[in-house]
């Protein structure tokens, strides 16, 4: 009996079940920073289990986060929201996400979404009855999205505009000029903007990220999402945000009523305490990527791998065509004799077949083995192909 | 500019009654909040001990969509015990609230069927959770005899009109009151004879006095119910949002998948302490239980001689009253708020949640 071809999100938690079983695996698939939540968040929690433990908490989330998330995306991004009526909190970034496609999406709406991405955005798109319109980028060009190309996929049925800068699997980063050119032309077609944020805390070398919300025109028609999970280590807090205009935040918030309710109450105080407490944390943890980041990219240059630049985020993705094989294959190969995850770039996109996205959320000890043996995992596929 | 695209998001949205149904506070905003879905109540120690324990191992990472495993085992275990329900770990997923548990299961065991029947009287979450995607909803008529729950001719009535999935709670989160066993037998022989399956919303069996018969403990082959629930409700976690829903392996893919688009997985925090509450929650349980159905026989007692028309219910954290508009206002003007029946479907009674504040609203009767 044959088994159905997994794809996008269920291949990759085929690979993940897989990893498990092995003790040895290094992991360099999911975006899960390898830190631990530093100790002065979680010394907050157990605080707020012990004072608040009954708040009431509406389901926009507690005033005091919205506030520091006010503060916060004013601070880093340069955007204006009221933290009454302009943020609602979330369970992380992938709650904001599913919330902020269904927002402004109704079945038969189409949305323009620069590929390859995050995978989930097309299984939100799906859920709400929405159109993916693909604009395709390359690695020979570090994945730019270039806004002309936005500008032809448009069709009078495009209600919205993808953004998510750095971009996830790409690590590509929308230079300012492309971004204020992509918001003239969403202001031109009257479409809304879709701003994923999630990573603008790691940005490389001299690039830029600007935040679409933050430019003139931008925020009355861009919703914005964010996360403490990779900033901060708090992948399994579940706590992140949405921030747009008060009109359409009204609606998020009773999209948020509707599917969950609320957040932990728990989690919103260890957010109070990572967004208004000491920052150094932050900063050691971007630091530690940059290095990872060279050590791999010097790694695939041993390998003569060809990648796009990442210019931001937390992972690259290379090229693996030469190899003649599926990265699937690839990546199970990898798995199975190496033990090392890495996910195909097969399930971000269709289109993608060629690529790997390799995180560098390891230890610099572990992504160093990880890499070796990826180099005998290829070195293997290579020498059979002979 | 003014944007046409927003403003055409916008109108549709304002039309989606069922989706702007107000939600109930999860948990009260003081003493005088009687309106309130969770349970407040202190937090023993050993829960957050369990759960500031596992933060600073290191448990501050994505876990499995599902939930942790040794919570899912301490569900099934207690779904087992309390409800004789026929789970084990592969059956049962953590969620981050039991909004999230109704969300998930109307729309993704929904996708299977044509519609999906729906009491009358219904708490305004399912409403809410519908209005965001409809699944087709029909209504089955309720009786105030049987505490706004609907009787067993209206379901077969409902399954002979075409229904094959039913969303019944049981106890009513409005009147608290539960189909006895031998209803819920029927019940199980109408949806057993069409090949029906149903949603079942548990969430108040903890506080029915004496045995509850769950849905779930008749479906030996756990085929065709899922029953969903808060975890360890009366614990202090209220505010922690989280919850479960038992169903078959089937239906559990199809919301895992789902869980994973729209949240990755529930608060570490929340399921630590869940599983330590779990621990504690026999023994808990019990206690609060005498507590609270001492109180509820007392209010009963102040509310018939205060010639008031309580509604009968089993379940003794919540306390429903028939009520005219006068008696309404007199409550808040009292500056108590309550759970307004209108938001269920019968919009002249009232919901109070049981507590030491209770006596208030009904001497504002007085």
């Amino acid at each position: 009996m044959s088994k159905k071809k997994k794809t996008g999100t269920s291949l990759l938690y085929q690979l993940i079940g897989e990893a498990r079983g092995y003790d040895d695996v290094i992991i360099m698939g999911r975006g899960d920073p390898d830190f631990d939540t530093p100790p002065h968040i979680v010394a907050a929690a157990k605080e707020a289990m012990i004072h608040h433990h009954n708040d009431y908490t509406p389901p926009q989330g507690l005033l005091p986060l919205r506030q520091a998330i006010a503060e916060r995306v004013k601070r880093v991004n340069n955007i204006d929201v009221d933290p009454e009526s302009e943020v609602v909190v979330t369970n992380g970034g992938q709650e904001a996400l599913f919330l902020m496609v269904l927002a402004v999406t109704y079945p038969g709406d189409e949305m323009i979404v620069p590929e390859p991405n995050y995978n989930t955005y097309a299984d939100s798109l799906a859920f709400a009855g929405g159109v993916k319109v693909e604009v395709q980028t390359y690695a020979e060009t570090d994945f730019r999205a270039d806004p002309q190309d936005i500008r032809k996929a448009i069709t009078d049925k495009t209600r919205s505009l993808l953004l998510v800068s750095p971009n996830n699997p790409a690590a590509s980063v929308i230079a300012p000029n492309d971004m204020r050119e992509m918001l003239d032309i969403a202001v031109e077609h009257d479409l809304m903007i879709l701003a994923d944020d999630i990573y603008d805390l790691f940005v490389y070398d001299d690039f830029q990220h600007v935040s679409p919300a933050s430019l003139p025109g931008g925020k009355e028609r861009a919703l914005t999402l964010n996360a403490l999970s990779k900033a901060y280590s708090m992948t399994g807090w579940r706590l992140g945000w949405i921030v747009g205009p008060a009109d359409l935040m009204a609606r998020v918030t009773e999209l948020k009523a509707a599917v969950s309710g609320g957040a932990s109450v728990i989690s919103q105080y260890a957010g109070i305490a990572a967004l208004t407490g000491p920052q150094d944390a932050v900063e050691m943890m971007a630091e530690a990527y940059r290095r990872r980041r060279r050590m791999v990219l010097d790694a695939l240059d041993e390998m003569s791998m060809k990648y796009g630049m990442p210019q931001g985020g937390q992972f690259v993705f290379a090229d693996i065509g030469f190899t003649g094989l599926d990265s699937a294959e690839v990546a199970q190969r990898m798995l199975t004799e190496q033990h090392v995850l890495a996910y195909p770039g097969s399930a971000f996109s269709k289109d993608r077949k060629d690529y790997l996205r390799m995180t560098f959320l390891q230890p610099e000890d572990q992504l160093m083995e990880g890499l070796e043996r990826m180099k005998v995992a290829m070195d293997n596929i290579m020498a059979e192909k002979q | 500019m003014a944007s046409n695209t927003k403003g055409a998001i916008l109108a549709r949205h304002r039309a989606n009654d069922d989706l702007n149904t107000p939600l109930l506070p999860q948990v009260a905003r003081g003493d005088s909040d009687l309106a309130a879905d969770g349970m407040r109540g202190p937090l023993d120690e050993r829960i957050i001990a369990a759960a500031s324990a596992a933060l600073e191992n290191g448990h501050t990472h994505y876990v499995d969509v599902p939930g942790i495993g040794p919570l899912r085992d301490a569900i099934a275990d207690y779904l087992k015990g309390a409800a004789g329900g026929h789970y084990r770990q592969g059956n049962i997923v953590i969620t981050a609230g039991l909004q999230e548990s109704r969300f998930l299961s109307v729309q993704m065991i929904g996708e299977q069927y044509d519609s999906i029947a729906v009491p009358a009287v219904i708490h305004p979450g399912l409403r809410k959770a519908l209005g965001l995607r409809s699944r087709n909803p029909r209504t089955i008529a309720v009786s105030q005899a049987k505490g706004y729950l609907p009787s067993i001719e209206a379901i077969a009535q409902a399954a002979s009109d075409g229904c094959r999935l039913f969303y019944l709670e049981s106890p009513s989160r409005l009147s608290g009151a539960a189909y006895a066993a031998d209803e819920v037998a029927a019940i199980n022989q109408i949806i057993a004879e069409k090949d029906a399956a149903v949603i079942w919303d548990q969430g108040l069996a903890p506080w029915v006095e004496g045995a509850y018969a769950s849905f779930a403990a008749l479906d030996s082959d756990c085929a065709r119910t899922a029953a969903i629930g808060e975890a360890y409700s009366g614990m202090g976690l209220a505010s922690w949002f989280i919850a479960y829903i038992a169903a078959p392996e089937a239906w559990v893919s199809s919301m895992q998948s789902q869980k994973q688009i729209m949240a990755i997985c529930t608060s570490t925090a929340s399921q630590y302490a869940a599983l330590e509450a779990g621990q504690l929650y026999n023994e808990a349980r019990g206690r609060q239980l005498s507590r609270l159905a001492q109180l509820r026989a007392d209010l009963l007692s102040a509310a018939s001689e205060a010639g008031l028309s309580v509604v009968g219910g089993e379940a003794v954290n919540v306390m429903a009253l028939k009520l005219s508009e006068d008696n309404m206002k007199k409550i808040s003007r009292a500056g108590i708020d309550f759970a307004a029946g209108s938001l269920f479907g019968a919009p002249d009674v009232i919901r109070l949640n049981v507590n030491h504040s209770t006596a208030a609203a009904l001497r504002a009767l007085s």
